[in-house]
């Protein structure tokens, strides 16, 4: 007898919706990355495979300076936020439930909740405030603003594997007398890692991505490559900016798959 | 790693590039900027010129409003110069250090947005007209009528750039009236002659380097530039001057009231009025520059290009869109949402 349960997979028309909504998601993309290759100065008319556009993006100093930039505090970003990220999951799971938990819980992810732009315009007023006071210039504005909204993207993978975690392996390890210092680096480290460092890649992709606070909070020179790639759209954009696209998503796209692979072994 | 710690602690460490010695902080459009220009000028002056990208004129003056930007030049469009000056961001020159002030092409001393150009020296200029592939129409193509009249040939095959304040415009000019008009009836006109036209339109979008390279489209309201390019992949895309009345824009360098490196900032604005230097800025970004003299030095392909030069008959029709006032921006904004619907 066939299984009757209800199953999406079966309903009429599925398969089509599944492929129109794949073709929606990665059509755009396909046809960015394969522009990328083009011999001619045009991103919609094809003139033969080429990889001219990559050498001239490789070559180029202004994109060699955004990308070293942009991964200087995509690290940076990513280690704060992934440092902080685990010690507030660690202060909201492993241990009573507490009053206000909930608050905190929302606080750690309000980068998630409020608009970009309110966020952008918001640091714009304050770091204008504090550079003018202080005269410093320097990248430690953009990687304390990557690190604040990357925060929730570290803390939530790193929450989930705290919470999927079986809390008697530590009151185990309390019952043999480790210190609680030695039951952390021995137990519930070595367990946490494969979510913090899930955290971590999640924070660095965010980072490296970002366009609109980087825009409102860069000081002179400090263009990262999104916000180069958003400058060249006034005028012709040209192949080059397919293939630095297409590296940032090769990168990206590495990222999330080592990220699916370490959240995927749980056993 | 610590290698890496080492290297993240000295970028850190950069701080108040603007406050060293020799350097100059340029804070302009993307990919507006000519490396090579960049370079001969720090071979000349010792002066390195560092260059941060924006994107549009509200994202500028928002940043620099903020403060503690850093900046020393800034290259606002023409109808943003006089709010630039009004807030009190950008100064006035002194003219006794910009000797080269005198090659400012003379249709570009006295604009009406900065009479006698003591707040903005000329970066590049272009203009708002008609491309039309004269393989599909070889009627007139200098006239606004391409748009608001669309002959047969074009009917379903033009395009209309999305750019509020250059399509109202053009179709106020073409009805008698002037930019930023506040006359009732020349509105009424200009407002019914698009409606009229827009079912001949094909769409109202950007792209037309693109679209009019590879015929997806036969004719685009466009700016120049964009038409040469398309232009030179597609040799019968030509340029139209509507004869009615057409728009003008120009991005100018202003100086920053909060400039740290004033000095090196008038050498540089000195330095750009040089012809030689003028023409390597058009060169790289494909605009004229506003500079007398500059011709000689540009690429061959430019120096004839009937999209940068602006053949004479019709250089009188090439207006600058003012900053309109509030009832007529609004008028205008009426207009426009109507063309939407």
């Amino acid at each position: 007898m066939a299984d009757r349960r209800f199953q999406v997979a079966r309903l009429p028309g599925f398969a089509t919706i599944a492929v129109l909504v794949f073709l929606a998601l990665y059509l755009p993309i396909l046809t960015l990355v394969g522009f990328a290759f083009n011999a001619e100065n045009s991103i919609s008319v094809w003139g033969g495979f080429s990889l001219k556009w990559f050498a001239a993006a490789w070559k180029n100093q202004a994109v060699q300076d955004a990308a070293l930039r942009s991964l200087t505090i995509a690290t940076l970003s990513a280690l704060i936020a992934t440092s902080v990220a685990t010690l507030a999951a660690l202060g909201t799971t492993r241990r009573p439930a507490f009053r206000g938990r909930g608050f905190i819980y929302v606080m750690i992810n309000q980068p998630l909740m409020v608009p970009e732009i309110v966020t952008a315009v918001a640091l714009l007023i304050l770091f204008g405030i504090v550079k003018q006071a202080t005269g410093y210039q320097g990248l430690g504005y953009l990687v304390a603003a990557h690190s604040a909204f990357c925060i929730p993207f570290a803390y939530l993978p790193i929450r989930a594997r705290l919470a999927g975690m079986d809390a008697s392996l530590e009151i185990a390890a309390a019952d043999l007398y480790a210190s609680p210092i030695a039951t952390f680096r021995r137990v519930t480290l070595p367990l946490l890692a494969p979510g913090i460092m899930a955290g971590a890649m999640l924070a660095f992709v965010i980072s490296l991505d970002d366009v609109v606070i980087t825009e409102f909070v860069k000081s002179g020179g400090q263009d990262t490559l999104p916000t180069y790639m958003l400058g060249q759209m006034r005028r012709a954009i040209t192949p080059e900016v397919n293939a630095i696209s297409t590296l940032l998503l090769a990168l990206t796209v590495a990222l999330l798959t080592a990220f699916f692979l370490l959240t995927r072994q749980k056993d | 790693m610590t290698r890496f710690l080492t290297t993240a602690a000295l970028l850190l460490g950069t701080t108040g590039l603007a406050q060293a010695e020799g350097t100059l902080q340029l804070y302009n459009w993307g990919n507006y900027t000519s490396p090579e220009l960049l370079a001969k000028f720090e071979a000349e002056t010792g002066i390195k010129v560092t260059v941060t990208d924006y994107d549009s004129n509200d994202v500028a003056l928002a940043k620099i409003e903020a403060g503690g930007h850093g900046f020393d030049l800034v290259v606002p469009s023409a109808n943003y110069v006089p709010i630039w000056v009004e807030k009190g961001l950008a100064v006035e020159f002194d003219l006794s250090k910009l000797p080269n002030h005198a090659n400012i092409a003379p249709e570009w001393k006295d604009v009406e947005w900065d009479k006698g150009r003591t707040h903005s020296i000329p970066w590049q200029w272009g203009s708002t007209g008609m491309a039309v592939n004269t393989a599909v129409y070889g009627g007139d193509i200098n006239t606004s009528a391409v748009f608001l009249n669309v002959p047969d040939e074009l009917k379903g095959k033009i395009n209309v750039v999305p750019e509020m304040n250059d399509i109202v415009n053009l179709a106020v000019m073409a009805n008698g009236g002037q930019p930023c008009s506040e006359d009732t009836v020349v509105l009424k006109a200009a407002r019914d002659a698009l409606l009229a036209a827009k079912p001949d339109w094909l769409s109202m979008d950007y792209g037309a380097t693109e679209n009019l390279s590879n015929n997806n489209w036969a004719a685009s309201v466009n700016w120049n530039g964009s038409t040469m390019r398309a232009r030179l992949a597609n040799p019968t895309v030509a340029y139209g001057y509507p004869k009615e009345g057409y728009p003008l824009f120009m991005d100018s360098v202003m100086l920053l009231s909060d400039a740290q490196n004033v000095e090196e900032a008038y050498k540089f604005l000195d330095f750009i009025m040089v012809p030689e230097n003028a023409a390597m800025i058009s060169a790289f970004a494909r605009y004229a520059n506003g500079i007398a003299g500059s011709e000689p030095f540009m690429p061959e392909d430019m120096k004839t290009a009937p999209e940068v030069m602006i053949p004479e008959e019709f250089k009188a029709a090439g207006v600058f869109l003012p900053t309109c006032g509030p009832k007529a921006q609004e008028y205008i904004t009426a207009i426009w949402t109507e063309l939407q619907k």
